[in-house]
This record gives C-alpha cells, sequence and structure tokens, in this order.
C-alpha cells in the first residue's frame, strides 16, 4: 500500500473521530440543557391541573395530592365564571393585556415604519447619528425607562404637568387617577403604553430600515417612470416588499407586548384599582407573592395559548409566497 | 487485656460521642441563618450571632440575606426541596402559610403558656396555629395609630405642638389647617395622610373593633366585613377625605407613598408603624423639618386594635441540628437582655412588654414609650387563609375606591365581605 495514502486515510479517520467528538460535545450538553428546560416546562404543565402552594407539604410525591389537591381543569372553569378574587383579577389582567397589546402594535407601526423611510431617505452623515438616537432607548433598562417616566409623570412636581399648568390647565394624576379615561382606556394605561413605545420603538425601526434598504432602486425607479406618484411608490412598491419584515415586526412587538411586566410592575405595579394589571404581573403575583402556583402555572398556559394564536393569525395574514 | 480494655473504651468513647452530637457543647456545629435583606436588622442579628458564638465556640452560624421579594421566592423554592437553612426569619402571618414546613417549638424550649405569659399576644399570635407554637418574634409590628408628625409645618400653622389631640375630630381639624393645594388645585401638602395600604387597613380593622364589632364570625371560619360597624368606620374616612385633609388621588400607596412624602416636606400628619421612622432617617439624611412620632387617640372607646405579629425566628424541621437552633433562637428571642439589643439595633417595637418598659427603650426610642398604654390593646389579626390577598388586594383597594369616590360604601363593603370570603374556598 501506498504510505502516502495510509497516511492520508488515518489523517482522515483522525478528522471523523474529532468531528463526532466536537458534534458529541457539542450536542450533549444541548440536550441536558434542552431537557432541563423540558422538566420545567413539564412541572407547570402538571401544576396547573393542581391547587399547588409551595407553602404547604401535599402529598409523598412532589408534593402533588394532599393539602395540595388535584383540581382537573378547576383552574380554568373559575377563570371562566369564577366568582372568587383571582379569577377577577385573571379577567382584569387579560383584559388590559390585550388593551396593552393591540395598542402598541398600530401605534409602533404608525411610528417606526414613516420614521425609518424618513431615516432611510437622508444623508449619509447624519443616518448613523438619528439611528442611534432612537435605538439608545432600546438599549436602555425598562427599570431606569419606567424611573424616568414616573419623574416625569409625578402630579406635582413632573414636567408634563408643570407644562399643563403653565397653560393654565388642569394638572392630572397620571399614573394614579382611576377616574380619568381617554377613548375608554384609564389615563393610567395610556401612560405606561406611552412609556413602554418610547423604549421599544427603536428597535423595529432598525429593522425596517435595514428592509428598505433591501429593496431594489431599479424596482421604483421603473414604478416612477411608469408614472407613479411618491405616495403609490410607498404603499404599492414598499409595503408590498417589506410584508415578510411587517410579519416578523409584527410578531415580535406582539410577543413582547403580551409578556410585558417590568416597566408596569415599577410604574404602577397594577395600579390604579387593577387597571394596569397585566398577565405577567398576575402571574407574578400569585406565584410569589400569593404562593398559589397551580393558579398561576394556569394562567401562564393561558398566555401561551393566546400568544401561539395571535402570531399564527398574524403568520397567515401577512404570508407571502413570493421572494425578490 | 489492656488491649481489649482500650479498644471497649474506644468503642464506648465513640458511641458516647455519637449519642451526644446533639448537645450544644460537643462537636462542630454550623448552622444557616436566613433573613430578609434589612441593614438595621442585620446589623442585630450579627451582634447576636457574635455573642452566641463566643458563649459556644463550638457553634458557626452563617448568616445569609435576601431582597425582600427574592427572598419569598427562595423560601418557596427550597422549602418544597428541603434546602432551607436550619433558621428561618418569618413575619409572623406567614406562619399559618407555611406551618407544614417548619418545626414546631419543642417543650423543653419554651410551651406555649409560657410563651403566651412572656411575649404581647399580638405578635406571639402569629407564631401559633391550630393551637401550636411554631416560633418566637423579635417584634411588634404595629401599624395602628402611630402618625409622623412635621413640627416645621405644625408651627407654620399655627398649631400647638406636640399636638394634645383628645379624638379624632381634632386630628382632623388640625390636619384642614395643615392640607395646602397649588394654584392649579392639585392638593400639594397632605394634613392628614392616611390613604397607604397598611394604614387603611390598619384603621380601618381596628375601627371596626373599638366601635364594638369585629370582622371575624363567631367561629373565625368567616369574615363579616358589611356590618354597621365597618359602615360606620368607612364612612368616618370617606368624610375625612370630603373634609380636604388628603387628597387620595395624589396620595396613596403608589403615589405620594406616606414615608417618602412626609420625608419631602409633603405631609403634615403622616401615618404609618414606627419602622418608618428608621428608614425616614436613612433615606431622607437631608430634610431639615423637626418633626416626632405620637399616637392617635382611639376612633371611640377603648384603644382596641389588630396587629399583624411582626418578624421572628423559626426552625427548619430538616435541620440537622434542631437542638442547637432551637437554642440560639431562644437566645436571640426570648433573653431579654438580647432581645433589647435587636430592638435597639433594628428600630422596632420589643415584642415582650418587659424590653418595652426598659430604661434603655424609654432612653433610647422615646416613640416606644409613648406606645407603652396602646400596645396591651393589641390584639392579633388572626390567621386568615391568605393575609396578603386579603389585606393589600381586598380591603386596601376597594376602600381607596370609595376614597376615590369610584365606589360608594356599600359598593366596597359588600366587595370586600364577598371576595374576602372567596379566600376561604
Amino acid at each position: 500500500m501506498n504510505p502516502g495514502r495510509k497516511r492520508e486515510k488515518r489523517s482522515k479517520g483522525g478528522l471523523a473521530i474529532a468531528k463526532s467528538r466536537f458534534v458529541l460535545g457539542v450536542t450533549i450538553p444541548l440536550l441536558l440543557y434542552e431537557s432541563l428546560g423540558v422538566f420545567v416546562l413539564g412541572w407547570a404543565f402538571i401544576l396547573m391541573f393542581f391547587n399547588y402552594s409551595s407553602g404547604r407539604l401535599g402529598g409523598p410525591i412532589l408534593g402533588l395530592g394532599g393539602s395540595n389537591p388535584f383540581v382537573g381543569l378547576g383552574n380554568f372553569i373559575e377563570m371562566v365564571k369564577g366568582t372568587s378574587v383571582e379569577a377577577g383579577l385573571f379577567r382584569i389582567s387579560l383584559k388590559n393585556t390585550l388593551i396593552f397589546a393591540f395598542a402598541i402594535l398600530p401605534l409602533n407601526l404608525v411610528i417606526t415604519l414613516p420614521l425609518a423611510y424618513l431615516l432611510e431617505s437622508i444623508g449619509e452623515r447624519f443616518k448613523a447619528f438619528y439611528r442611534t438616537i432612537y435605538f439608545l432607548p432600546v438599549l436602555t433598562s425598562s427599570v431606569g425607562v419606567a424611573l424616568i417616566w414616573m419623574s416625569m409623570y409625578d402630579p406635582q412636581a413632573g414636567w408634563i404637568n408643570a407644562i399643563i399648568r403653565f397653560f393654565g390647565g388642569t394638572p392630572v394624576a397620571w399614573l394614579s387617577d382611576p377616574r380619568a379615561g381617554f377613548m375608554g382606556v384609564s389615563v393610567a394605561m395610556w401612560a405606561v403604553i406611552l412609556a413602554y413605545l418610547w423604549q421599544d420603538y427603536g428597535y423595529n425601526m432598525v429593522i425596517f430600515i435595514a428592509a428598505l434598504q433591501a429593496i431594489p432602486q431599479e424596482l421604483k425607479d421603473a414604478a416612477m417612470i411608469d408614472g407613479a406618484t411618491p405616495w403609490q411608490v410607498f404603499t404599492k412598491i414598499t409595503l408590498s416588499l417589506i410584508r415578510p419584515t411587517m410579519l416578523f415586526v409584527c410578531v415580535m412587538t406582539m410577543l413582547s407586548s403580551f409578556q410585558v411586566f417590568d416597566i408596569i410592575q415599577v410604574m404602577t405595579n397594577g395600579d390604579p384599582g387593577n387597571q394596569t394589571q397585566v398577565l405577567m404581573l398576575d402571574i407574578y403575583k400569585n406565584a410569589f407573592r400569593y404562593q398559589r402556583l397551580g393558579w398561576a402555572a394556569a394562567e401562564s398556559f393561558v398566555l401561551f395559548l393566546i400568544v401561539m394564536g395571535v402570531t399564527l393569525i398574524q403568520m397567515r395574514l401577512l404570508r407571502t409566497d413570493w421572494e425578490y | 487485656m489492656r488491649k481489649t480494655i482500650l479498644f471497649v473504651l474506644v468503642i464506648l468513647a465513640l458511641l458516647l460521642s455519637a449519642c451526644g452530637g446533639k448537645t450544644v457543647e460537643q462537636g462542630k456545629v454550623t448552622l444557616r441563618l436566613w433573613t430578609h435583606t434589612n441593614n438595621a436588622f442585620n446589623a442585630g442579628y450579627d451582634a447576636l450571632i457574635t455573642a452566641y458564638q463566643n458563649e459556644h465556640p463550638n457553634v458557626t452560624i452563617q448568616r445569609e440575606s435576601f431582597d425582600y421579594e427574592l427572598y419569598l421566592q427562595t423560601l418557596q423554592t427550597a422549602m418544597p426541596a428541603g434546602e432551607e437553612a436550619d433558621i428561618l426569619q418569618l413575619f409572623g402571618t406567614w406562619t399559618s402559610q407555611y406551618y407544614e414546613r417548619l418545626a414546631p417549638v419543642p417543650a423543653n424550649v419554651m410551651t406555649l403558656a409560657d410563651a403566651q405569659k412572656l411575649f404581647y399576644a399580638a405578635p406571639i399570635g402569629g407564631y401559633i396555629v391550630d393551637g401550636v407554637l411554631y416560633g418566637f418574634p423579635q417584634e411588634f409590628n404595629c401599624e395602628y395609630g402611630g402618625v409622623l408628625v412635621n413640627k416645621t409645618k405644625f408651627e407654620a400653622a399655627g398649631l400647638a405642638f406636640p399636638p394634645q389631640w383628645q379624638t379624632m375630630d381634632d386630628v382632623l381639624a388640625d390636619a384642614q389647617a395643615l392640607s395646602k393645594k397649588d394654584d392649579a388645585g392639585m392638593q400639594s401638602v397632605a394634613g392628614f395622610h392616611f390613604t397607604s395600604a397598611d394604614p387603611i387597613s390598619a384603621s380601618f380593622l381596628a375601627g371596626i373593633k373599638q366601635r364594638g364589632g369585629d370582622y371575624w364570625n363567631a367561629d373565625h371560619t368567616g369574615f363579616t366585613f358589611n356590618t354597621p360597624e365597618a359602615r360606620a368606620q368607612l364612612k368616618w374616612m370617606v368624610d375625612a377625605v370630603d373634609a380636604g385633609v388628603v387628597d387620595p388621588i395624589v396620595f396613596n400607596d403608589s403615589t405620594n407613598f406616606v414615608i417618602d412624602a412626609f420625608f419631602q416636606g409633603k405631609v403634615g400628619i403622616g401615618y404609618i408603624g414606627t419602622w418608618a421612622i428608621a428608614e425616614g432617617r436613612t433615606n431622607f439624611p437631608d430634610f431639615t423639618d423637626e418633626w416626632d412620632y405620637v399616637y392617635l387617640p382611639p376612633i371611640q372607646g377603648a384603644p382596641v386594635f389588630v396587629a399583624d405579629s411582626g418578624w421572628g425566628l423559626t426552625v427548619s424541621p430538616n435541620s440537622k441540628h434542631q437542638d442547637v437552633a432551637w437554642d440560639f433562637v431562644k437566645f436571640v428571642t426570648t433573653v431579654p437582655a438580647n432581645a433589647l439589643k435587636f430592638n435597639i439595633a433594628s428600630g422596632t417595637i420589643p415584642a415582650m412588654p418587659e424590653v418595652t418598659k426598659s430604661a434603655e427603650i424609654a432612653e433610647v426610642m422615646l416613640w416606644v414609650a409613648k406606645a407603652l398604654d396602646i400596645l396591651p390593646n393589641g390584639e392579633y389579626l388572626g390567621n386568615m387563609p391568605d393575609r396578603d390577598l386579603v389585606m393589600y388586594e381586598i380591603i386596601y383597594p376597594h376602600i381607596l375606591n370609595a376614597l376615590q369616590g369610584v365606589e360608594t360604601i356599600d359598593q366596597a363593603l359588600e366587595a370586600i365581605d364577598t371576595e374576602a370570603n372567596s379566600t376561604f374556598k
């Protein structure tokens, strides 16, 4: 046998062994990590069928049963037609979460898309500067953002009321007046929506800018030659071509809106009168303040179903079967 | 033969040391103590840990502290796994939620009857579930009746200081004189800020008691919040708001919380427990107004009130050195000299009458001396299925709604009664 071939064969074998070692080295930790995640999800799935509290001993197997009794679908039935405090709070939280999410999405799109279009049309010199400015809130922690907006909303020392006072208006307790509302939604909810929008819009804007940059200029030029107005170019060419990006933005914005927690916890903690109590906050309070882990797990499952349903609907409505 | 005797002696010594492993004096023992993060409290614990370790050189106690919210989460995850510390700092009212996972106090440490003689009824009540004692309190958490008063504002308004209130009407009269509004009509100084969660619950429940009613049914299996006494008390609170002593839209738990607002000069009289004194001094060192802490007169009759126990120490049934753990807990909580040190360090009202009446407390904690007359009137709140839910998600929001004009008095009482009773299901 040719010694050169032998060496080559041996070295190929060594490479194959190294590859398989690498695959094993990466796969096994990943599988272990994933199995941990599956275990956690599985535990949450089991808990939602129990009236489980970590303070109680319960039965001999994982504390299930006994003083942590099996309730079957009882938690879900209670959510729909129960008269308990937690059932009432769940329904209020669900309603507030839907208001929050369905207000955030259109408002976000109305702000980010035109802004991205405008930024795309200005000179390269200023583009990076403005992009950085608009993206800065995204990099700021939610707690910091909440504190900034709380100081602005302060009924006595906040500058929003200072401006209102300057023009002779009546100041508003933005985060604590349960009587104040606009379009059927409490002022406190609008106040947290505004703060969240401010923090979040830079992210979508950067994604839209990337999508706009990917549209071939020839398509727009051709439309203009054919007599299309700038508005027609925007609506017929640009909007159509960024549909996949729009889908991504809509799905991600909805997901994060349904899971909003920290900014609301810091700004209002659900007040006034539960008008800003959202599902994630309710789940957190039930799990860690009131020790109703079974109920909290059931709420989490409902939130998961809602988010999945809304995402599937969005994917169906905004799907495309072409590429450019 | 000598070898055999030596062998037997070694075996006997080993057996004896194994049997005696549970005594405090023999063998190295390391215990963990979990507390929530509170610098004043933990300074008190550290001093007593050092004192105990000096007396018991074989014992090491490691204190681990967690932020309040994290502590709740840690307890809830560690206890089911049996991974909690040997000694746990608990708030008394939590005992009824965790008692299945706590070790009862052994009779040789202290009997229930002796504990009831040693401590005030309200703080020890939190550590008793179904007639079994699960720990000892270190403080009397009294949310009822105490108010921060701003001397500078009193004098500026031409009011007598210290206030000589005989009735709650006297308090309201001073509060009206202290209240101020800005040019736009928004309240800038609350004369009497009683609209945070704890003061609302404490004054509501005390008011029911002082008017001769009760919020428990006869056998403590349900609540009775929709009563004439409760209605009278809530009406009194609504009338106080209508009189302009506080605007509950601008002054409540989430906006202008009483401690923050008081130490920013926005409150004349601020209803809050004594724990606010240490917190105010720490967080607002630049506050220049002169102030004091005094007690309100009862709404009528005797100053009966309810209190929800206080922080104290319990022992895990999973501890391998329960006897040492209980010895430490007893040393810290039931020895008057040690309890005194802790209360002075933490700025808390002592749970033992003997300590409360001590000369040292009278010298260092003047507000405790002022409370001597009312503390014996304190009754334990009672073991509720979910105390936090009843106080913070039912009583406080509905009463605040009534004060803010979102609900009527009848609607608020009916909702409190229905929702609070639903927690028994």
